[in-house]
C-alpha cells in the first residue's frame, strides 16, 4: 500500500496539474494590495482571501486530482499490471487515496504558510483592529483540508463504478455543492417560512441531511476573520464525524473496486 | 516451496466459464468450461485467432476478472487470494505504466510489492535492464519511450524479482525481429532454470521454437492440448529423398508417403545411392489451421 502511495505522490509532483496550481500561488501575492481597497478591514479582508483562495485550489486538488486518479490508472491500462501485484485491490485503493489525502495536506500547510505570510504582510500595512488569532487561522485551514479530503473519498467513490471521467468530477462537485448547502436547507425546514411544505417532503429532506456530507460543520472561516473562540468540542465531534464518514465511504468504494472487472 | 506445492500444477484452471454482460442485456461467453493445468517448469504456448478467449483466460487467472463459473488456482492457492501472485510475474497485453516514472522507478516499485531486499532489488533491477537492453534509458520518463521500449519494460518488471510462474500475454507483441530473438532467448533461459512461462500469441513459429506444450482455444473452448514434439513427430506425413544413380550420376528427388517409405527402400536396386531423406512434416501452423478449420475433429480438454 505504501509503494502504491508514494509512486502515486510522485506522479503528482511531476503532474501538469500540480504545475498549473503551483503557478496559481503567485495569486496571493496580490492579496495584501486587494485587501488594501477595503481602507478599514485589511487583515479581515486578507485572511477572507487567502482562505477562499485555499478553498478554491483544494476544490480544484479534490475533484480532478482524486477524480481523476483513479480513473486515469484504468482508462491509461496502468490498473492491469499495477493490481497483478501481490496485495488486494482494497489496498492498493487505500493507497492512491492515501496519497491524494497527504498531498492536499501538504499543499495545507505549504498554502497556510503563503496565508500567515501573506496577512502579516497585509497586517503590518494596516494594524487591525482586534489582534489576529493566528490558532484559528491555522485550524479554519486544517478543517478545510478535512472537507476536501472528504469530498476526494466520493470522487474515488464514483470512480470504483464508473468508466468515464465524467461521473467522478461531475459527480464530486455534485456532492460538493449539497454538501454546502445540506445545513442551510436543514435550517429552512426549521424555520417559519417552510411552515406550509409538506410533512413528507420535509422528512425526507432531513433523512437526506444525514445521508449527504455536510461540510458546514467543516467551515470556521468566520471564527479565523474575527478570532472568534473555538469550540473544542465542536472541533472533535467534526473530527469525529470525519473519521466516520471518511471510513463509510472509503469502505463502500474498496467494497464496489474489488468486484469491478477489469477487462 | 512446501513439498505439497512441488507436485501442484503451476496453474489450474477447473471448467472455467466466463460470461461478459453488455448494454442492452447482451451476452457474451467468452470462455466455456476450459480445463487445463500447466505444469510446474513447463512452457505452455496458448494459441487462438483473435477474440477466443485467450486474455480472459489470462486475466481470470490474474484476478481481473472474476470467472462466472469454475475456478482457478496458482500453486494451489484460488486466484482470488493475493497471496497466490505472490510467485507470478505478469505481462498484460499491450502494457502501460505509468508514464511520469522513470523504467528504473517502476522497476523498484515493482520490487518493493514482492518483498524484495533492497540490494537485491537494486541489483536485480540493473540486471534486468541491461538483459532487455534499456539500461541506458533508465533514467528517462516512460513517457518518453516507444512502443517496443515499453514492452521491453514489461518484460523486465516481469523478471525482476525471479518468479516461479511467468503470464505473459503476447510477449512478443510491438518487438522488433532483434527483440524477439531476445524474448526467445529469455523464455529459454527460463526453461532451463525450472521456471514455469504460460504465454499466448498469435505467432506459431514462437510457440514450436520454445514451448514444451501448446492448447489451442477457439470461441471460448479449449479445443486442444498437445505436446508441441509429439505434434511435430505426428505431423511426419512422408519422406523426401535424393538419389543418385551410381553409374548415370543423375540425381532425382523424390517424395513418398510416410506408409510406402519401407517398400520403395527395399525396392531400389544397389545402384541407386541415397544422398538425403527428410520428414516432410505437417507443422504446428497446419495443426492450429486444421483445428480453426474445424477439419480436425475436437480433442479432449487435456489435463
Amino acid at each position: 500500500m505504501r509503494f502504491v502511495m508514494f509512486i502515486t505522490l510522485k506522479g503528482f509532483f511531476r503532474d501538469r496539474l500540480v504545475h498549473g496550481l503551483l503557478i496559481s500561488l503567485v495569486f496571493f501575492a496580490a492579496i495584501p494590495s486587494l485587501s488594501n481597497l477595503s481602507m478599514r478591514q485589511v487583515t479581515e479582508l486578507s485572511i477572507t482571501l487567502s482562505l477562499s483562495m485555499i478553498s478554491v485550489l483544494q476544490l480544484v486538488l479534490a475533484v480532478f486530482l482524486g477524480g481523476t486518479s483513479l480513473w486515469k490508472d484504468i482508462e491509461r491500462r496502468y490498473a492491469f499490471s499495477l493490481l497483478a501485484l501481490p496485495f488486494s485491490r482494497g489496498r492498493y485503493l487505500l493507497g492512491k487515496f492515501l496519497a491524494v489525502a497527504l498531498f492536499t495536506l501538504g499543499v495545507a500547510v505549504v498554502l497556510g504558510c503563503v496565508t500567515c505570510a501573506v496577512v502579516t504582510i497585509a497586517a503590518a500595512s494596516y494594524p487591525p483592529d482586534r489582534p489576529i488569532v493566528w490558532w484559528n487561522l491555522l485550524l479554519a485551514i486544517g478543517m478545510d483540508a478535512c472537507k476536501y479530503i472528504l469530498l476526494s473519498s466520493f470522487a474515488f467513490l464514483f470512480a470504483t463504478v464508473s468508466s468515464s471521467f465524467f461521473l467522478p468530477v461531475l459527480g464530486t462537485l455534485a456532492v460538493f455543492m449539497v454538501g454546502s448547502a445540506s445545513q442551510g436547507a436543514l435550517e429552512y425546514l426549521g424555520s417559519s417560512e417552510a411552515a406550509t411544505m409538506a410533512p413528507l417532503f420535509k422528512r425526507t429532506v432531513s433523512y437526506l441531511y444525514y445521508l449527504v456530507p455536510n461540510f458546514s460543520a467543516f467551515d470556521l472561516k468566520v471564527n479565523a476573520i474575527y478570532g472568534i473562540p473555538v469550540s473544542g468540542r465542536g472541533m472533535i465531534l467534526t473530527l469525529l464525524y470525519f473519521v466516520a464518514y471518511l471510513g463509510a465511504v472509503i469502505s463502500l468504494a474498496m467494497l464496489l473496486f474489488s468486484r469491478r472487472e477489469m477487462k | 516451496m512446501t513439498s505439497q506445492t512441488l507436485h501442484e500444477p503451476a496453474i489450474e484452471l477447473a471448467n472455467l466459464c466466463k460470461v461478459y454482460s453488455g448494454k442492452g442485456g447482451s451476452r457474451l461467453q467468452a470462455l466455456q468450461g476450459v480445463t487445463l493445468a500447466v505444469r510446474q517448469g513447463e512452457v505452455f504456448g496458448f494459441l487462438g485467432p483473435n477474440g477466443a478467449g485467450k486474455s480472459s483466460a489470462i486475466k481470470s487467472i490474474m484476478g481481473l476478472i472474476t470467472p462466472s463459473s469454475g475456478s482457478v488456482r496458482i500453486m494451489g492457492q484460488p486466484a482470488t487470494d493475493p497471496d497466490s501472485r505472490q510467485p507470478v510475474g505478469y505481462l498484460p497485453e499491450n502494457p502501460s505504466f505509468y508514464d511520469t516514472l522513470t523504467a528504473e522507478e517502476y522497476l523498484l516499485f515493482v520490487g518493493r510489492s514482492f518483498g524484495m531486499k533492497w540490494v537485491t532489488l537494486r541489483q536485480e533491477t540493473e540486471r534486468v535492464l541491461k538483459l532487455l537492453e534499456i539500461w541506458d534509458a533508465r533514467k528517462r520518463p516512460l513517457r518518453s519511450f516507444s512502443k517496443g521500449m515499453v514492452q521491453r519494460v514489461g518484460i523486465a518488471q516481469v523478471l525482476v524479482h525471479d518468479p516461479a510462474i511467468l503470464v505473459l500475454d503476447e510477449p512478443m507483441s510491438g518487438l522488433d525481429p532483434l527483440g524477439r530473438a531476445l524474448v526467445k532467448e529469455i523464455i529459454l533461459d527460463l526453461k532451463s532454470r525450472g521456471k514455469t512461462v504460460f504465454f499466448s500469441t498469435h505467432i506459431i513459429a514462437d510457440v514450436e521454437e520454445v514451448c514444451d506444450r501448446v492448447g489451442v482455444i477457439l470461441n471460448g473452448e479449449l479445443r486442444a492440448v498437445e505436446e508441441v514434439r509429439e505434434v511435430m513427430a505426428a505431423g511426419v506425413h512422408g519422406y523426401r529423398l535424393k538419389i543418385r544413380d551410381t553409374e548415370s550420376g543423375e540425381i532425382e528427388e523424390v517424395t513418398i508417403h510416410r506408409p510406402a517409405l519401407s517398400g520403395y527402400l527395399h525396392g531400389l536396386t544397389p545402384r541407386k545411392e541415397i544422398l538425403l531423406m527428410e520428414p516432410v512434416r505437417r507443422n504446428l501452423e497446419e495443426f492450429f489451421l486444421e483445428l480453426v478449420k474445424g477439419a480436425a475433429a475436437p480433442g479432449p480438454e487435456a489435463m
